[in-house]
């Protein structure tokens, strides 16, 4: 019996030590699989292209499942949204000019009018300016079609440039992130906002039970006179 | 007379986690707070963004192939011929009612209405330390493999998933150090009950006294079992003592500096 149960002991450390080693193994040797896939047939590497440059065979679109869930709310989309006049143009999001017609426009610096674009992960921390990634002037929009941001090149144009082999659904990556917690995000980015609001609610709900739980334990037990538990305890036996 | 609390192995994955924790909070803030001057100075700490980013990959993946050991393991630890003793016995770590009754009961208690509940081997807020890993470790994994590989992710996903994995990874992270540095903390080691050290993690058994006093329930039901005084453990050496006291004060005042610095510059990072 006892053997047995030695015995058992000792297959269960032998199969842990070798899932350990199984696991270990396979965070070191999945690299080279993967690399092996590049040659692994010619319609998914022709996929891939398609994939990744946005030039698909019929027309020029991105599947409509990889669309963010962005959008700007303000703004009422209409089959005509420009006006005649360049000045009254509230929808800059398809000009060859994204800042045609703005007064003084020599003067101003992005962060002017763009201070919340300066402010995430590509300008705070990788450092890099508006015009490495928007180009020179004149700023073309984003949706314009000869844009290098246009959503059907964008990822090959500039997010390559350090994301080396980005694809059209990893540009769907939303760089300039709406503020996570605000009304406004709730429409054009829900996700986020309810992820956002989720996480927030989880962290207050654990630290306000468990805050003043600990504290409540650290008073009523300064508050004990020392030995009385262990008295009672005795008694009890 | 001492009671048998925690087996080698337990104490094992404690302090694996215990290491890997504090190396991903410190190397995750590094990060996080890069903008301010301390997030820098705790980046050149771990050789720089980048090196302290593959720290903290390196680490996950080592946390991660320790949960799914440990996970193993406690399947190992089931007993097939009598399950619902094995789920739901005083010696399992599945919440019950009893445990709502004990927090209820607790929770008078605090206000001085009724008599401390009589708890067994494991207390609820145990119960809770040990289930939050389970809840926190895969989303932290699954949110830091797909910001690892973002390249393979978004073959399958949408870019915009990204966004979110990131935002919940900081969130739930803060969530984790905030409240291991803080809950944790204070409930193993800074309660009148437990100061200077609850040592029961280190030594892996408690002094008699000390259980009938914290889990009359639990010595009880020992006594009634006739396991009380089968095995007694030794109390630990004194070297060992010092060496877990310098150990254990170690890493928390690593885990109070970390929460300190973090609340003081907070201010001048963004969560997403």
């Amino acid at each position: 019996m006892n053997l047995r149960r030695t015995l058992m002991k000792a297959g269960q450390m032998v199969s842990l030590c070798a899932a350990t080693v199984v696991l270990l193994e396979l965070s070191v040797f999945l690299g080279p699989a993967s690399a092996q896939e590049d040659v692994a047939s010619a319609i998914r590497r022709y996929k891939e292209r398609e994939f990744s440059t946005g030039y698909y065979e019929e027309y020029e679109a991105k599947p409509l499942h990889l669309r963010p869930m962005v959008g700007v709310s303000a703004v009422k989309t209409r089959p005509f949204p420009y006006t005649s006049t360049g000045a009254q143009i509230r929808v800059r999001t398809r000009l060859a000019d994204s800042h045609r017609a703005i007064k003084f426009y020599e003067n101003l610096k992005c962060e002017f009018c763009h201070m919340r674009e300066t402010k995430d992960i590509h300008t705070v921390i990788a450092n890099l300016t508006c015009r490495q990634c928007h180009g020179g002037e004149p700023i073309a929009s984003i949706d314009h079609f000869y844009s290098p941001l246009n959503p059907i090149r964008k990822q090959a144009y500039v997010c390559a440039k350090c994301h080396e082999g980005a694809t059209a659904s990893f540009a769907d990556y939303v760089v300039h992130e709406p503020e996570a917690g605000s009304s406004t995000t709730r429409t054009s980015f829900p996700s986020l906002y309810y992820s956002y609001w989720f996480m927030l609610c989880l962290l207050g709900v654990t630290l306000a039970f468990f805050v003043p739980h600990t504290m409540m334990v650290i008073v009523r037990e300064l508050f004990k006179k020392k030995g009385k538990g262990r008295e009672e305890a005795s008694d009890a036996h | 007379m001492r009671i048998k609390r925690f087996g080698k192995l337990e104490r094992v994955f404690h302090l694996f986690l215990m290491l890997s924790f504090l190396i991903q909070a410190a190397t995750g803030f590094s990060r996080l707070f890069f903008p301010t001057s301390w997030g820098k100075q705790l980046a050149r700490f771990f050789g720089g963004y980048e090196t302290s980013l593959l720290i903290h990959q390196t680490v996950g993946l080592l946390m991660m192939a320790g949960f799914v050991v440990h996970t193993l393991w406690l399947c190992s630890r089931i007993n097939w011929k009598n399950l619902r003793m094995s789920f739901f016995g005083p010696d399992s770590l599945i919440p019950n009612f009893q445990d709502a009754r004990h927090l209820l009961q607790r929770m008078l208690w605090f206000f001085g209405l009724g008599s401390p509940p009589k708890l067994d081997r494991w207390a609820y807020w145990e119960k809770f330390d040990y289930w939050a890993v389970y809840w926190g470790l895969p989303l932290l994994a699954i949110t830091g493999v797909m910001l690892m590989y973002p390249l393979t992710t978004t073959r399958v996903l949408p870019g915009w998933t990204l966004n979110i994995a990131a935002l919940l990874h900081r969130a739930e992270a803060l969530l984790a150090v905030s409240y291991i540095f803080l809950v944790h903390f204070f409930i193993g080691h800074f309660r009148p009950f437990s100061f200077p050290m609850n040592e029961a993690m280190f030594s892996g058994s408690v002094p008699l006294e000390e259980a009938m006093e914290e889990k009359p329930a639990w010595v009880e039901r020992l006594k009634k079992e006739g396991k009380l005084e089968l095995a007694s453990p030794k109390p630990p050496s004194r070297r060992y003592r010092i060496v877990y006291f310098l150990f254990g004060y170690t890493a928390l005042a690593c885990g109070v500096y970390l929460l300190i610095n973090g609340i003081a510059y907070s201010r001048y990072i963004r969560l997403h």
